[in-house]
């Protein structure tokens, strides 16, 4: 096992383009590489833009999504290099669980380090879990695992079976409705970086075979946590399993339910009710 | 009172009020803002009371839909009408309480001996409402502004994107639900099996109730015409079930599957504008005036909801509010000669008034041994209420406020009415008069 | 003002054209405003018949700060200074020919009357004369003092005042009158006094203060102007008119510094409304008390008879005369509102003296205010009250600005003036009605109507 400490965020255009490029041939198992970089802080601008594309109020505090804004150009290196056996293009995110271990201020010194994990079967493909780990001062403050689906592939021989099922128990009615413009993809791009084509435009996506433009993931995970974010406990993990694809616009529902000490809910499509996201919040 | 330091506690007359009529949105006072309204209404409150010149300890008002230029609104307002313009002023703001909740702020200084005399109100025009533009473009805006040099405004100027040009208009929806206030209100009263027809029956006699109220001239010391509206342009006199049944449904999106709303464009309150206005003050000065005392206001109450994630409906704050104000004051629900629901939607009045009687509602969420039970409806909304006479936000307490005191007055001494006003953000105003 | 004839008949080029074409060239009235003098000039009192009433008004004028002068002799040899007034005290007149000294007084002195100057008689009621030459040289006034109207130029009036044995004291207040600026529309005029215990030491800028005035239909037109003038004089102004007309009446109660009462007066329930506004707010008990009512509200319906409807006929008279009757009996019928010594005033109308084509409703409306006041009179007086009436001939307002332009100009030539009044001259006269010094003027109708040929 090898971490290599980078210097700065790696350009995430450039990564898109190599990956894109580098998609042919790849195959193998893991590699057992970790991505690093330390000494990082949050820059205000960019904190107070995150906080207000996915309606979190602005505080001293990091939203428990924030660091995946910091640690996913890692994953984004990590994947897009020729060792990774999976090709970027195709890869569907449909589980993110963030462990927030505990409320991190937004002035604090953080090291990052992101690797990969957990190979595993599914019956449409097989998926692989990126994790992120971010500290304070040595210790550990965040984790996160992020599953990607590569649909047709093959996990190795042994390979154990993917856990992709977040459930969530009765929620009631839908406790908001929202409306969700078409420039959402391309406004959360601005301020995550995570400038894949799929989210930017109809034109786009289509060239990855959707019909239109699909919202992020992590920026519906973030809305959903910023509609409970004064009701959350001090520590917690929030789970999310993603579902269909929020094809943009649209408008959806999010219903929620009080249970255990966190939160169950779900976000739907308004019309028809069709499943985008599912989440739990435990206390951690 | 014995004592010569601070006086003790004392009930605040209602003196009068006016009131100008409503008129529906983007129609004849199409080109009115809220202060133009504001200071018509208040120098109708002194022609009507002859307070030309006069410094009244305070006025009090707000808006719920506000210009930045207004952020003086109710002090501009005094400083434009007939009132000494040495009469301080203040705005607040409580969604659709506003109008109750600036009563019992100038009823609580006047028991408190602060001031002798004060004028509550509240205005609002979803005409002239305040347009914004969008973020992106205000943010553009307002780093153009602050920017140095001319290569700075033009790095500004060039991040404008023709998409951005659209204004931003106030929606009258929940900020953190997204509901539009009528979805709110259709869930609960799908929640509390509140039918179409009894809302209809509910719209109809407010309709009848206020068109009657105009005809025996009660109104004729409560309202004075304003860009040449006499009356509230809502109220429909002939308005019947059969007309009512056939308006469709507006409000059914947020509804479970399968469920059809009950709520129409004629059993929920129009979009209006429009000001009203209160007079209020100690008996000591009302006698020095010369002036009448209509009725006291004897206490209130404010209450809240956990809509977002509480499961309670929006609109269901007065139901808690109430009945912490009769405990204080060793009331039960039955001992008022006259109840003043605000009609935001008729199935607001309806809910309100089945939680009150529901058992298992009362005792569970109210925290009641007993339910408050049910109230006599030919009491209740006598001469009309906002379905009628439409629903201009701010200006919705000060037409219940006068109108209920004048009641009483008219009704003889002693007697009692009960203000309910639910509000925005699933807040809930309350209060008792007493003549 | 609103006359744009006057203004271009007394302009520098409107005089030369109206000289030349033979048009009539009005005068601009002299009109009161506060501070101003009494009399412009000096004031000359003559004398026919016994004349019992010099002195009274010498003093009066003299008080009022007015120069008296002594009378002209015939050959109007006199100091050469121009008049304001002419003042002939015709009291004690036994025989026709006791007016030959009328006529010497009168000549000269005319002769030398200012602009908006007054000629103004006091003399004995023919009802009351001992013999019929006594009646005869008593109602040869009558005649004297019209024609002298129509004759006088420059916006001068001429006007009567019988003064029955015992009225004396009742000369002071409508002597001023007819002196001052007030009466400026008011010519041809023969008003009658009664005995009456009038008060004194009444504020001449202030002769309203602190009285309390209802004023009916005041949110425009004459009303709004009876309302200002009230106010100008020192009364509380309770402003009355319809809810629908509450925004102007808001108006007029706010400049004025009175209070607006939305009223529809022919409500059924509207006498024991107003009663009860007026208890709540000027209970005599506790407060002041209402002084002063003015019935100003009217409306105009017309059509001409054979082709009037009932609706036309009956909210014409529910407005100007039932709701006149009906108020005033509450007022009476309610024993804590209505001061002893309160004064009623009516608004009739030259249509009710004169009658007018297409105005039976409106006509026998205000005929019946005459008719009303009269009646009521002696009841009034007992509490030491007084109710008139007050008929206005053309007074441009609003409503009369909507008239075709020819109807209009007739109707505001066909006058002594030769123009139109003013809706401050119908106020004026209602004012001075109100005054408490007015005690001596009851059951009369006074018209203010420059002399109008109608009905006279």
């Amino acid at each position: 096992m090898g971490t290599t400490v980078l210097d700065a965020p790696p350009n995430m255009a450039a990564l898109f383009a190599r990956a894109a490029l580098t998609a042919r041939g790849r195959g193998g198992d893991l590699p057992d590489t970790r991505l690093a970089r330390t000494g990082v802080t949050v820059e205000p601008g960019s904190l107070a833009d995150y906080a207000r594309v996915c309606r979190f109020p602005l505080s001293d505090t990091l939203p428990a999504t924030y660091p995946h804004m910091l640690t996913f150009p890692l994953q984004m290196a990590l994947m897009s290099d020729r060792a990774f056996p999976l090709a970027l293009p195709g890869l569907v995110h449909v589980r993110n669980r963030i462990d927030a271990v505990r409320p991190i201020g937004s002035g604090e010194t953080l090291d990052l380090e992101v690797w990969a994990e957990r190979f595993a079967s599914h019956r449409s493909g097989a998926t692989v879990d990126l994790c992120a780990s971010v500290s304070a001062g040595g210790a550990e403050v965040w984790r996160s695992r992020s599953t990607y689906l590569a649909r047709g592939a093959k996990a190795p021989a042994g390979a154990p079976d993917s856990d992709v099922t977040v459930d969530v128990g009765d929620l009631g009615h839908p406790v908001a409705t929202w409306r969700i413009p078409d420039d959402a993809g391309r406004r959360y791009a601005k301020v995550s970086g995570d400038v894949n084509p799929i989210h930017l435009s109809g034109l786009t996506a289509k060239a990855f075979g959707f019909k239109r433009a699909i919202a992020h993931g992590m920026w519906v995970k973030a809305r959903v946590l910023a509609a409970v974010e004064n009701r959350l406990p001090e520590a917690f993990t929030v789970d999310v399993g993603f579902r269909k694809p929020l094809f943009l616009p649209s408008t959806v529902t999010l219903a929620t339910a009080a249970t255990g000490g966190g939160w169950d809910a779900a976000v739907r499509n308004a019309k028809s009710g069709t499943e985008h996201l599912l989440a739990t919040v435990r206390p951690l | 009172m014995a004592s010569n330091s601070k006086p003790a506690t004392r009930k605040a007359a209602i003196v009068g009020g006016n009131r100008i009529p409503f008129a529906r949105s983007n129609s004849t006072y199409g080109q009115a803002s809220n202060q133009d309204m504001l200071t018509a209404t208040i120098d109708g409150l002194v022609a009507r009371f002859g307070l030309q010149g006069e410094q009244v300890g305070e006025v009090v008002a707000g808006a719920v839909l506000k210009h930045a230029r207004d952020f003086n609104l109710t002090r501009e307002s005094v400083l434009g009408s007939r009132l000494d313009a040495s009469t301080p002023a203040y705005d607040v703001q409580q969604a659709c309480g506003t109008g109750l909740e600036a009563a019992i702020l100038v009823a609580n200084k006047i028991a408190l001996g602060q001031i002798e005399s004060g004028i509550a109100g509240g205005v609002d025009t979803t005409s002239d409402a305040p347009l914004a533009v969008g973020d992106d473009l205000r943010r553009i805006l307002i780093s153009l502004n602050s920017a140095k040099t001319l290569q700075d405004r033009l790095k500004a100027i060039a991040r404008i994107r023709p998409g951005m040009i659209a204004p931003e208009i106030p929606r009258n929806a929940e900020p953190r639900t997204g509901l539009a206030m009528g979805e709110h209100a259709q869930l609960t009263a799908h929640e509390w099996e509140i039918g179409r027809e009894e809302q209809d029956e509910l719209t109809v006699r407010s309709h009848q109730n206020m068109a009657a109220a105009y005809e025996r001239g009660f109104f004729d010391d409560l309202v004075t015409p304003f860009l040449g509206l006499t009356r509230d342009q809502n109220l429909r006199p002939d308005s019947s079930l059969e007309k009512l049944a056939k308006l469709k449904p507006v409000f059914g999106r947020a509804l479970p599957d399968g469920a059809e709303g009950t709520m129409t464009a004629g059993n929920s309150t129009p979009l209006t504008d429009g000001a009203s206005a209160v007079l209020l003050a100690s008996d000591e000065w009302a006698a020095e005036q010369g002036l009448p005392v209509l009725a006291h206001l004897v206490d209130a109450q404010t209450a809240a909801v956990d809509y977002v994630h509480g499961g309670e409906g929006l609109l269901m704050a007065p139901v808690y509010a109430v009945p912490k104000m009769l405990a204080r004051n060793g009331l039960t629900l039955q001992d008022f000669d006259f109840y003043e629901i605000h009609e935001a939607f008729a199935s607001t009045v309806l809910a309100t008034m089945k939680a009150w009687e529901d058992p298992a509602y009362c005792k569970e969420k109210l925290g009641l041994d007993a339910p408050l039970g049910s109230i006599d409806r030919s009491k209740l909304n006598v001469y009309g209420s906002s379905l009628a006479a439409g629903h201009p936000f701010a200006a919705t307490g000060g037409r219940i406020v006068a109108s209920l005191a004048k009641t009483l007055h008219q009704a003889g001494p002693g007697k009692r009415g009960l203000i309910s006003i639910c509000a925005a953000g699933g807040q809930g105003v309350v209060a008792i008069l007493e003549s | 003002m609103a006359d744009w004839y006057t203004n271009f008949a007394n302009s520098g080029f409107g005089t030369t054209i109206t000289k030349q074409l033979g048009l009539p060239r009005p005068a601009v009235l002299r009109r009161y405003e506060p501070g101003q003098p009494l009399l412009p000039g000096p004031v000359v009192i003559g004398s026919a018949g016994q004349g019992r009433l010099r002195d009274t008004v010498s003093a009066v004028l003299k008080d009022a700060g007015v120069t008296v002068l002594s009378p002209v002799t015939a050959d109007g040899s006199t100091d050469g200074e121009k008049l304001g007034a002419v003042v002939l005290d015709a009291t004690g007149l036994s025989s026709p020919g006791d007016l030959a000294s009328a006529h010497d007084f009168l000549a000269p002195a005319i002769k030398r009357l200012r602009p908006s100057g007054r000629v103004l008689i006091l003399a004995d009621p023919p009802q009351a004369a001992d013999s019929p030459a006594q009646a005869a040289a008593r109602q040869a006034i009558d005649g004297l003092v019209r024609s002298i109207g129509k004759e006088l130029l420059n916006g001068s009036t001429a006007n009567a005042v019988y003064v029955p044995e015992g009225a004396e004291a009742s000369v002071a207040s409508p002597l001023k009158f007819f002196l001052s600026g007030r009466s400026a529309y008011v010519d041809g005029q023969l008003l009658t006094l009664s005995p009456a215990d009038v008060p004194t030491g009444e504020d001449a800028e202030k002769p309203l203060a602190g009285k309390v005035a209802v004023v009916t239909g005041a949110a425009r037109g004459i009303g709004a102007a009876i309302a200002q003038v009230m106010a100008r004089d020192g009364a509380h102004v309770v402003a009355v008119d319809i809810p629908a007309a509450g925004d102007s009446l808001a108006k007029v109660a706010n400049e004025i510094g009175g209070t607006a009462l939305q009223l529809d007066i022919t409500a059924s329930d509207a006498p024991q409304r107003l009663v009860e506004h007026l208890r709540e707010r000027h209970h005599a008990g506790v407060g002041p008390g209402v002084d002063i009512v003015v019935h100003n509200a009217g409306i105009t319906r017309d059509k001409l008879l054979v082709n009037m409807d009932a609706a036309r006929w009956n909210s014409v008279m529910a407005v100007n005369l039932q709701a006149q009757l009906d108020i005033t009996q509450a007022l009476l019928d309610d024993g804590d509102v209505l001061n002893d010594g309160a004064r009623i005033v009516c608004v009739s109308s030259q249509s009710g003296i004169a009658g007018n084509r297409g105005q039976t409703n409106y006509a026998a409306s205000k005929a019946g205010v005459i008719g009303m006041v009269r009646a009521w009179a002696p009841q009034f007086a007992e509490r030491n009250a007084t109710i008139n009436a007050v008929a206005p001939g053309f007074i441009i307002t609003e409503m009369t600005a909507k008239m075709p332009l020819g109807t209009r100009e007739v109707g505001s030539r066909i006058n002594s003036l030769q123009q139109g009044g003013l809706p401050v001259d119908v106020a004026e006269t209602i004012a001075w009605l109100s005054q408490p010094g007015s005690a001596g003027v009851n059951g009369q109708t006074v018209r203010v109507c420059g002399q109008s040929m109608l009905g006279a």
